[in-house]
């Protein structure tokens, strides 16, 4: 089999392009499959790339001038929101104006076709610069498998063969339960639908208004009345001359509450801080996209078997407890351990779990499996519906009275807080969820 | 004095009315600059047209009858044109953008080395030659377009200036034309018409256009029937002329026609761009389709969600009833 | 050419594409698709011919990857003002002393439709042409093209060599697939420099400008009717007659 690859990687995401990225600059022979008509064509992300992977693919991305992000975040702010008032968590430093940047905001069209672009170099710097593709406008159908181990890939009537096959393929994991790595079916209610606009402005506008200097950028998190009693969570990042405006929102909360997305991100639109916030904008783009929960308890069995190793949110792998979603961050360092794996099964001549197992063990010791563990109790907290309409309440009821200025004597601030409570909980509901949170934060 | 000159198309024996469209602008920019405002046409029986084009402010008419014109090809027109440009000597030398002088275009620039815009919008005369604005990106966007030469040609989309009668007693003059077999390039070998009596879309005050949402031939026939109801002519989007539902004569769009009647009523369309960047400029636009969210409703000034089926029907009755 | 797809601005004047991303003209891909078909039947080589920048290179990768079996690049520095008539001068400076039966070109360009740049290069070259091709075959070493004319469809037969331009109403063009994808990375591609085709500079500069973008005129989407059928429907119909006045 003249033709039979090191490894192929299925899907051109973050996960699939970081693996690539590996692999090219390991000398090895690869095949990358993406289904869309070019990388990141049907992506959706909020997005901000979290921590400094990215300088890892392709040291010093901020010097080219036209790299495929958009701004680094400085800026972070959480919100909590009632139908009238939004109080916020609001943090801001120029510590994070250092690079490499710990967080970047990207546009996935554009981010993943230039890392794909980079890939490519690192693939003409290879010694199988005639023998690594990036195909695209090509789906994957199937995973050849032997004996329960993976050897190559069908797409049409065409067969591809390869030691390993990493699948990339992102939250529609459907080659991930052909392989039998996932139960092929996965409840509804651990399934999120995150829609979002794009929303141009006059450059100068936008960065007066949030205050942007440079390539500096804002990410805002929002809970409670954003997402009009769904679970879920809305989101505002700042790019180049647009903002990425989006909510990500419980499937099965929506179907039993019979509402619409589209319906929910008018809603938030309609709210005074964001209504402010995006005055004069003009919405450019729409899109939507499942997004994995991010529960442990959706995780597939294992990340590999024999020939094949899991990456991104095909592997569920994604932490949405509130502060951010993390998903391409996982992605990438995901696909980067793969591919190292990978290469060390190349080494070893052995590609079977045996070899393939390491990539657990990279993963456990990895932020990401220590992170999805450890606040696994934080995640099903946000999901309760205290943290997604008492507290927001409460809190925005709260700053309500703390902020008011009358002409009458000032309550002491405790009292209002009691007030507060009273008005949209209990003592005792809070003294619990402060036990919950203290545990899982 | 400099020339501007129209180029007037005759289709099926007779004028078309975009080029007399090109002729009425031309008129007005001829009396703005002190020009002289010239027309030639080019058909088997040229000279029985000077009477129609003189009506709209031609005060020389040059004409090209030859037996050889009876049909559209690009090799004698082609050597007809580029005499006409010899012996006239326009500045500016207009069209209106038909199948037929798309065809022969970019020829006629290279040959008589002039500049060329195609397809405008609009145009105007500046100092040394011609500013025009043209609709680009799949007509999402438009550009403005200056072409600086003593010779410029510039055709111009249907519907996009009003007819404007100014009636002259226009020179005629003819021009000799003669033809040897020899040096025609190509023959044609045939011409397979469009079915039936249909209504020249790019003339026609109303449409109806029919996409894939007419799924038989009780969607043609209410098709027929609204189009007759309102005089109208039938056009189609491309997933129609592509399946053979439609003749491909009738496809609006990018690839199609692009035409501006006063009222277009697009059925089963879904408004893709390359079928809206055809019938954006239609006066008032009627949409019939199910799905709400259907891009066409975005152009639509009048957008009816809901099976065609059922609307048409009522609607045809109702159209009827106020047309009696 | 840039993807008319591709979000798009207009910033004082000027056109920018969010993403800086190039694609196959559809007419163009016809043309290739048609070429393939021709060769397939009659055997024969297809050789694309393309004047860009160095990351045109992708789009004509596709085209080798759709079967085409080589591949010229005129490499341009994408800077240059260039319009139909200078592209259609290059182009005929390429074809001046090749050998060839068929020059198949688009119709048109997607993003600016202009329709020049074939019959621009079949005067160049005195070359037999045909305009708006939707179908083709081949009689006696004579190609036989069905074009759209403007009521009906001419049945034209041209000798070779000529030069046709392709509707995509032509065909399907073919995806590439994957196999092709990867043959086509051995396909050689020859890179021409516009300056050894022994062109004049000054001849290239174009005559026309682009002088700026603007917004088209707004159309204001109207109203939308939903409800039962028959009830809208009338209800259409009356304001087509007393409100839009187009009865
Ligand atoms: C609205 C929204 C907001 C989000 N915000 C953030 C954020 O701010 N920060 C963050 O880090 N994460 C965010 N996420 C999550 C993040 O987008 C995902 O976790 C991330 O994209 C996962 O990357 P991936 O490469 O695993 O999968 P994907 O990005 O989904 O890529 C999978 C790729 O595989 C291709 N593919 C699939 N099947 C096949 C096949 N059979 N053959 C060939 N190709 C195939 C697909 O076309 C796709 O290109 C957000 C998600 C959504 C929906
Ligand atoms: C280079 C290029 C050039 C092109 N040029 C042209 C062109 O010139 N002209 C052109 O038209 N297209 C052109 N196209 C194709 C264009 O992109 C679309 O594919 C085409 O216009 C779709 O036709 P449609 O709207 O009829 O079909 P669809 O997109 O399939 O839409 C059908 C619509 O009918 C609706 N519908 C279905 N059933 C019913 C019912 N019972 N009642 C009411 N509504 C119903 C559906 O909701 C849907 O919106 C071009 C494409 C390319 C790439
Ligand atoms: N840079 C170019 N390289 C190769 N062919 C071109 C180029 N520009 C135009 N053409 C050909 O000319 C056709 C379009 O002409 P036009 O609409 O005048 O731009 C295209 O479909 C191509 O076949």
């Amino acid at each position: 089999m003249e033709d039979k690859f090191d490894c192929i990687v299925i899907g051109g995401g973050v996960a699939g392009l970081a693996a690539a990225m590996t692999l090219a600059r390991n000398n090895m022979k690869f095949l990358l499959i993406e289904k869309g008509e070019f990388p990141g064509s049907k992506n959706v992300s909020g997005g901000v790339l979290w921590g400094s992977d990215l300088n890892k693919l392709v040291p010093n991305y901020w010097e080219e001038e036209d790299g495929g992000w958009d701004r680094f975040i400085n800026h972070r702010r959480l919100t909590f929101m009632d139908e009238q008032s939004s109080f916020s968590l609001d943090f801001k430093s120029s510590h994070f104006n250092e690079k490499p940047y710990t967080g970047v905001v990207v546009l996935r069209s554009k981010f993943d076709n230039w890392l794909a672009g980079k890939v490519q170099e690192a693939i003409d710097a290879s010694d199988f610069a005639m023998d690594s593709f990036i195909a695209t406008d090509i789906k994957v159908d199937e995973v050849i498998m032997e004996n329960d181990k993976a050897v190559g890939i069908k797409t049409g009537e065409d067969e591809f063969f390869a030691d390993s096959v990493i699948i990339a393929e992102g939250v529609n994991n459907l080659l991930t339960r052909q392989v039998g790595l996932q139960d092929k079916y996965v409840p509804a209610d651990h399934m999120l639908t995150g829609i979002k606009e794009i929303i141009r402005f006059d450059q100068k506008v936008l960065e007066d208004r949030f205050q942007l200097n440079g390539l500096s950028g804002m990410s805002n998190e929002f809970v409670g009345w954003a997402t009009n009693g769904i679970e879920g969570g809305g989101f505002l990042y700042t790019n180049r001359d647009t903002i990425s405006l989006g909510l990500v929102l419980g499937l099965k909360d929506l179907r039993e509450k019979k509402q619409k997305p589209y319906d929910v991100l008018n809603h938030f639109k309609q709210h005074p801080t964001i209504a402010d916030a995006i005055k004069g904008g003009e919405v450019v783009e729409y899109s939507a996209h499942v997004v994995s929960s991010g529960d442990s308890r959706v995780m597939p069995k294992e990340l590999y078997k024999d020939g094949i190793l899991l990456v991104g949110e095909a592997a569920n792998l994604l932490m949405n407890a509130g502060k951010a979603i993390q998903g391409m961050d996982y992605a990438m360092r995901s696909g980067i351990l793969a591919a190292e794996t990978i290469v060390e099964a190349k080494a070893k001549n052995d590609y079977t779990s045996a070899t393939l197992k390491e990539y657990r063990k990279k993963m456990d010791d990895s932020y990401i499996m220590k992170d999805i563990k450890g606040f696994q109790d934080a995640v099903h907290l946000l999901h309760t519906d205290v943290m997604q309409n008492k507290v927001p309440n409460l809190v925005c009821d709260f700053g309500r009275q703390f902020f008011s200025i009358k002409n009458e004597p000032t309550p002491k601030s405790e009292k209002m807080l009691l007030g507060a409570i009273k008005r949209h909980s209990s003592l005792w509901e809070l003294a619990k969820l402060g036990f919950k949170a203290r545990k899982s934060l | 004095m400099s020339t501007i000159l129209t180029y007037i198309a005759i289709s099926d024996g007779k004028l078309k009315r975009s080029s007399l469209e090109v002729l009425s602008h031309c008129k007005s920019l001829a009396d703005a600059s002190g020009a002289s405002c010239e027309a030639v046409v080019i058909d088997a029986k040229a000279s029985s047209f000077v009477d129609g084009i003189q009506k709209y402010g031609a005060s020389k008419v040059h004409v090209v009858e030859d037996p050889i014109f009876k049909n559209h090809m690009n090799t004698p027109l082609l050597k007809a044109l580029s005499k006409v440009m010899g012996s006239v000597n326009p500045s500016v030398f207009a069209f209106a953008s038909t199948e037929g002088t798309k065809d022969v275009l970019g020829a006629l620039a290279a040959n008589q080395n002039a500049a060329v815009i195609a397809d405008v919008a609009s145009f105007e005369l500046i100092d040394g030659g011609v500013k025009a604005k043209r609709p680009v990106m799949a007509a999402k966007i438009m550009n403005n377009t200056e072409a600086k030469s003593d010779k410029v040609l510039v055709s111009v989309r249907s519907g996009s200036y009003d007819l404007n009668e100014s009636p002259e007693s226009a020179e005629v003059v003819n021009i000799d034309f003669s033809m040897d077999d020899s040096e025609m390039k190509s023959t044609l070998r045939e011409i397979i018409s469009a079915s039936g009596d249909t209504i020249d879309l790019n003339e026609a005050e109303a449409i109806v256009a029919a996409g894939r949402g007419v799924k038989d031939e009780e969607g043609k026939a209410l098709i027929s029937e609204l189009a007759s109801v309102l005089k109208a002519g039938i056009g189609a989007s491309r997933a129609l002329t592509e399946s053979g539902v439609y003749d491909p004569s009738l496809q609006i769009g990018q690839t199609g026609k692009v035409v501006s009647p006063q009222l277009y009523i697009a059925v089963g369309i879904s408004g893709a761009i390359q079928h809206v960047a055809g019938m954006a400029n239609s006066k008032v636009i009627v949409a019939i389709n199910k799905d709400p969210d259907a891009p066409i409703f975005e152009v639509a000034d009048y957008g009816i969600v809901g099976d065609l089926y059922k609307v048409l029907p009522p609607f045809i009755e109702e159209i009827k009833k106020i047309k009696s | 050419m840039p993807d008319v797809y591709a979000p798009l601005q207009i910033k004082e004047g000027e056109l920018i594409m969010d993403a800086d991303r190039m694609v196959l003209n559809a007419y163009d891909a016809s043309a290739v698709e048609e070429a393939l078909v021709l060769k397939e039947k009659h055997g024969g080589e297809v050789e694309v011919v393309c004047i860009g920048p160095s990351k045109a290179s992708e789009t004509i990768r596709k085209a080798l990857a759709m079967g085409a079996d080589k591949a010229t690049h005129i490499l341009a520095s994408g800077d240059e003002e260039y319009d139909s008539a200078s592209y259609a001068k290059i182009l005929s400076a390429f074809f001046k002393d090749k050998e060839y039966d068929v020059i198949g070109l688009g119709k048109q360009s997607q993003d600016t439709d202009s329709g020049l740049t074939g019959s621009m290069v079949a005067e160049h070259l005195s070359l037999p042409y045909t305009t708006n091709a939707v179908g083709l075959e081949v009689e006696n070493g004579n190609l036989v093209v069905k074009r759209q004319g403007d009521s009906g469809q001419e049945m034209i037969e041209l000798p070779t060599p000529c030069a046709v331009t392709c509707s995509n109403d032509m065909n399907d063009p073919r995806i590439p697939n994957l196999k092709g994808i990867m043959a086509s990375k051995r396909k050689p591609i020859d890179q021409v420099e516009i300056s050894s085709l022994g062109i004049d500079e000054a001849e290239l500069q174009a005559d026309t400008k682009v002088t700026s973008y603007e917004e088209k005129p707004a159309r204001q989407a109207g109203k939308k009717y939903e409800g039962e059928a028959e009830e809208v429907a009338r209800e259409v119909a009356q304001l087509l007659d007393t409100e839009a006045n187009v009865l």
